[in-house]
């Protein structure tokens, strides 16, 4: 390559060449990139014959080349690695693009199975062009570069509590199921290769336990790119999830347990015995090298406070770091990884700003995503090849063992750990996890990772790993959705997390905890107040920059504010080109668009009555949000004020009929103002929805550029005003005009005589919150408050109807 | 109840009235006896002897459970002053786990006696509404841990999640309508989403009563 740069012929003259093979179509332009290493393999040699022998130029070039001065080079050596590369991903992305095209295709087929006819198409290609197999996914690209993201999203993202609660179940499924499966599928293959006629007889029973345990190895990848669509309840779902991330300890230490017994010549007790304490040392390893920099990546956020820019990286590299950590010791990285990132994340996201904490998670999310897609291609392109072996017998025996000792595993450990549960697992949750063991890319690259020296059969067994893989991924991952309706399996009820909601769950943490106490018996419950305490007292104060304890209350509160915030800004006051952004948002996967009118309306009351939540709660953002004021800033509070300004003018005349009557059109959509947009958010996002504990910002994030604005915003405006309230004439004008014209311009403040209160949608009731029944008193003062011209100091606390009043239209969309 | 309660036949009168298995109720028991220092009957000053409690930001108001007589299935309100071990186990019974042979009625029943249960400790009046002022000192008592936090916070908390719940449970109210409170209906509605019944449990069976009780 670098010889081609000074050389100055050799460029140019497999320039024609190769510019002709990256002409066409993206398929065949990754194609030809994919056989150009073996034209890069192959050049150097001609080169150095060229250069060494001093011949003239071969034939392919022209004679202008005897000059020394390029005006144009083509050098393609030089940048083929990382242009392949991006190629593939830009390929992978695109073709994940192109799925989503047709919105009904997700939802019947699962993305993996498309991906993996992508691959097919291109292995297909590439096998058709150059005559021989393609590439294959090389395992250390699959083990040390793919693998990795995919792993760290899902252990971040995990619902720690749920895993928890659910630990032993998981615990068992991962490790008993995993050897039952492993010795069972290599026992009973060992008897079908016992039988002369299907001509197996030359593979041992090492080598059958080694397959055993390579294919009984539940995938997280193809389990997470199936169950994040079918939505199951949390704890399916972080029962079969869970099992496919913790038998990764157990996976490695049998392949490499097998994989040394079969290299051996004799095998002695004692290495059965090295193996069981390698199994502890490779897990529990594991999962120290993950805790112990997940803690250090906590505690090196505490003081990143000065350099945000870097800040997530942190997150990046410290898990990395521990997945590659226990790759080096041979440890579970899986489990490393998994248990650094469960252990920073919850400092992390105290410590970190907002901004780095959405780059963290967009970061993560878009690392997953696009090494999910990139393995599922690449075992289609890997698939296609010469490096197959058909055995009828074999391979439908395999495929056959896997599905029974499957069931059997999951019904007969099922049926010894329900006897420790207090909530049974039913038949159908058993069903379900049995039939969710789909395999995937671990298998396929731990069996192209077999020395084919020790493994004369390894074609046998490569083909028998893709029968199965195919067959998990395509048969029962096309069919577990319609299979999961069928059943009748309780499905998952996300929602929205609501303020209510956490308070109850605390509530309840405590009540239980409290019983538990009680009737003196340490439970889940008790651990988990003593982990709390102890979290609490030593671990925040040590790892947390501001070492207050945040109660969870308010820490989603606060989330919720900055959401409704920035739904607010994104629906209210960006929208002067009416339903541009959020809108098209709506739109999409909705069976029956909304008509203009509909969407403008449901727009307006979302905007209102979000409002109101994020307006009375100002006194958080205040010390939550870094205080930037900045020109930005002003010049989004002097449109703000421009907005209101027509806005009010508007308001009073002409719209005040049309009002009632649309709000009455959309009720029906708006009835839960928190789960309004939750169906369509639904089925929009899929990358992001059955992580658990996600679901919630994965929306507030997408404008984070307007988060420290907003509220910062709101709350200087509110102040301005109060402060223009009383010297300029013209402004006060306009604000007596909301205040007072208020009665009689919007028909939210029609009822005259009663508080003015809006009636348009559903939130109303929040609105008049200072009517809660015990709160009259309060109401009382508040609405001397308003009508005194400077508003008491308890600005926040008394969010009086007077105050709300003056606020409201700058709220108004538009 | 004492010595008596080991007769058989009462054993599984009291395992009826609250479904547990005379092996819990065993258990349930030593555990009463050793909280009522041999006595037949708790007061409140017994739960002053449990040490983990104390730490409980919520504590009083699961002591004040144990003896509402709203949650002791009887009919009248208020406080008891002492409850028996049949009390004792009524309560404890609301956080029997779901077994697998119920129906859908019973499941539903289930439920109900849960929320109840929970909606009683909101409810500190007995007026079967949880206002606003009830709910801002639950609040305020969840966060009553952490001394950093400022009471106002708590309390616009508990103003959001009020206006959450009124705006779940009444959806489109009429402008001179006062949203009083959450009723026990409005509860339930509030807890639809959530499968309180796989929840709100406590395990007490291969209980240990370790005599961590001094």
């Amino acid at each position: 390559m670098g010889r081609g740069v000074g050389g100055g012929d050799p460029p140019s003259r497999c320039g024609p060449g190769l510019l002709l093979r990256l002409v066409p179509v993206l398929a065949v332009l990754a194609a030809a990139g994919a056989a150009e290493q073996s034209a890069a393999a192959g050049s150097p040699a001609p080169d150095g014959t060229v250069m060494g022998a001093g011949t003239p130029p071969s034939p392919g070039s022209t004679a202008s080349e005897e000059t020394r001065l390029h005006v144009f080079t083509l050098d393609y050596p030089h940048v083929q690695i990382p242009f392949e590369i991006t190629l593939w991903i830009l390929l992978a992305s695109l073709a994940k693009i192109g799925f989503h095209l047709y919105h009904k295709l997700p939802s019947i087929v699962p993305e993996s199975c498309l991906l993996i006819l992508v691959g097919l198409l291109l292995g297909g290609i590439i096998f058709g062009a150059e005559e021989k197999s393609p590439p294959v996914m090389s395992s250390d690209v699959f083990f040390l570069y793919l693998l990795p993201p995919i792993v760290l999203d899902a252990g971040y993202f995990m619902p720690t509590r749920l895993f928890f609660e659910n630990f032993g179940t998981i615990f068992w499924y991962a490790v008993v199921g995993t050897l039952w499966n492993a010795i069972g599928i290599g026992i009973s293959l060992y008897g079908i290769c016992q039988i002369s006629a299907f001509g197996l007889t030359d593979i041992t029973l090492l080598q059958n336990l080694l397959f055993g345990s390579l294919i009984s190895a539940v995938d997280p990848v193809a389990v997470l790119a199936v169950f994040e669509n079918i939505h199951v309840n949390e704890q399916l779902y972080i029962l079969v999830f869970g099992e496919s991330l913790l038998n990764d300890a157990i996976t490695v230490v049998l392949y490499n347990l097998f994989k040394s017994f079969c290299q051996m010549s004799t095998i002695k007790v004692i290495d059965v015995f090295a193996g069981i304490a390698n199994f502890f040392i490779v897990g529990i390893g594991g999962v120290l090298i993950g805790i112990l920099l997940g803690f250090v990546a906590a505690f090196t956020t505490r003081f990143t406070h000065k350099i945000r820019v870097i800040e997530p990286l942190f997150v990046f590299l410290y898990s990395y770091l521990s997945y590659i950590t226990a790759e080096m010791f041979h440890l579970s990285g899986i489990m490393a990884i998994t248990s650094c990132a469960m252990t920073m994340n919850k400092y992390v996201e105290e410590n970190v700003s907002q901004k780095s904490y959405t780059t963290i998670k967009y970061f993560m999310k878009m690392l997953s995503s696009v090494s999910e897609t990139l393995i599922f291609i690449f075992m289609g392109v890997s698939t296609v090849g010469k490096n197959h072996e058909w055995n009828w017998a074999f391979v439908s025996f395999t495929l056959l063992f896997c599905l029974i000792w499957r069931a059997l595993g999951v019904f007969v450990l099922t049926q010894i750990i329900n006897v420790f549960r207090t909530i049974p697992l039913t038949f159908k949750d058993q069903f379900i996890i049995a039939y969710g063991g789909l395999r995937g890319a671990i298998c396929f690259s731990l069996v192209f990772l077999l020395p084919s020296t020790v493994f004369p059969r390894k074609k046998l067994f490569i083909t028998a790993v893709i029968v199965v893989i195919f067959f998990t991924v395509f048969i029962q991952g096309i069919t577990i959705r319609p299979l999961v309706e069928f059943l009748d399996v309780k499905r998952s009820n996300k929602k929205q997390p609501a303020v209510s909601e956490e308070i109850y769950n605390r509530f309840f943490d405590h009540v239980k905890t409290g019983i538990e106490d009680v009737c003196g018996h340490w439970g889940h419950n008790f651990w988990r107040d003593k982990f709390k305490k102890f979290d609490n007292k030593y671990l925040r104060r040590l790892l947390i920059r501001e070492n207050q304890p945040k109660s969870s209350i308010v820490s989603l509160y606060k989330k919720l504010e900055i959401k409704h915030a920035i739904e607010m800004a994104e629906s209210g006051m960006i929208s002067k080109v009416p339903s541009s952004v959020s809108l098209s948002e709506y739109h999409e996967g909705k069976i029956k668009p909304l008509s203009p009118a509909e969407m403008e309306n449901m727009r307006e009351i979302l905007t209102k009555n979000l409002y109101q939540i994020r307006h009375r709660t100002m006194s958080y953002n205040r010390h939550s949000l870094a205080a930037d004021a900045n020109e930005k800033q002003a010049k989004e509070i002097l449109i703000r004020r421009r907005h209101s300004l027509r806005e009010s003018l508007r308001k009073t005349n002409s719209l005040s009929r049309e009002r009632p009557a649309a709000a009455a059109n959309t009720k029906r959509f708006l009835s839960l103002p928190k789960n309004t947009k939750l169906p369509e958010k639904l089925r929009v996002r899929n990358k992001t929805s059955s992580r658990v504990g996600d679901s919630s910002d994965s929306e507030m994030d997408a404008t984070t550029t307007v988060l420290n604005l907003r509220p910062r915003a709101g709350k200087i405006l509110r102040e301005q005003r109060l402060r223009q309230q009383r010297p300029p004439s013209e402004l006060r004008m306009e604000w007596k005009n909301e205040v007072d014209g208020s009665q009689n311009g919007r028909g939210e403040q029609q009822e005259p005589g009663s508080l003015p209160q809006p009636s348009i949608g559903f939130r109303q009731p929040l609105l008049t919150r200072p009517r809660f029944g015990t709160l009259s008193r309060e109401d009382l003062t508040a609405d001397h408050g308003s009508a005194r011209p400077i508003p008491p100091p308890r600005l926040v606390r008394q969010a009086s109807q007077g105050e709300r009043q003056r606020n409201k239209p700058e709220n108004q969309p538009y | 109840m004492g010595s008596a309660h080991s007769v058989p036949a009462e054993m599984r009168a009291l395992a009826d009235r609250t479904g547990f298995t005379s092996e819990q109720i065993e258990h349930l028991h030593r555990r009463f006896r050793q909280l009522s220092r041999d006595q037949l009957t708790i007061r409140k000053e017994n739960f002053d002897s449990i040490p983990d409690l104390e730490f409980n930001p919520i504590r009083a108001k699961i002591v004040h459970a144990f003896f509402d007589k709203r949650n002791l299935r009887q009919e009248s309100s208020g406080l008891a002053d002492e409850i028996n071990f049949e009390d004792f186990l009524t309560i404890m019974s609301y956080f029997r786990p779901i077994e697998m042979n119920m129906d859908e009625e019973q499941l539903d029943r289930f439920r109900k006696e849960k929320l109840k249960f929970l909606f009683h400790m909101y409810d500190s009046d007995h007026d079967g509404k949880i206002t606003l002022q009830e709910y801002r000192n639950v609040v305020e008592e969840l966060l009553s841990g952490n001394p950093h936090l400022e009471k106002e916070s708590a309390r616009s908390i508990a103003d959001g999640a009020m206006m959450e719940a009124a705006s779940i449970c009444v959806g489109q109210m009429g402008p001179d309508q006062v949203y009083e409170g959450i009723t026990f209906e409005d509860f339930l509605k509030m807890w639809q989403g959530i499968d309180i019944e796989t929840k709100m449990h406590v395990r007490f069976l291969n209980m240990e009563t370790i005599a961590h009780c001094y």
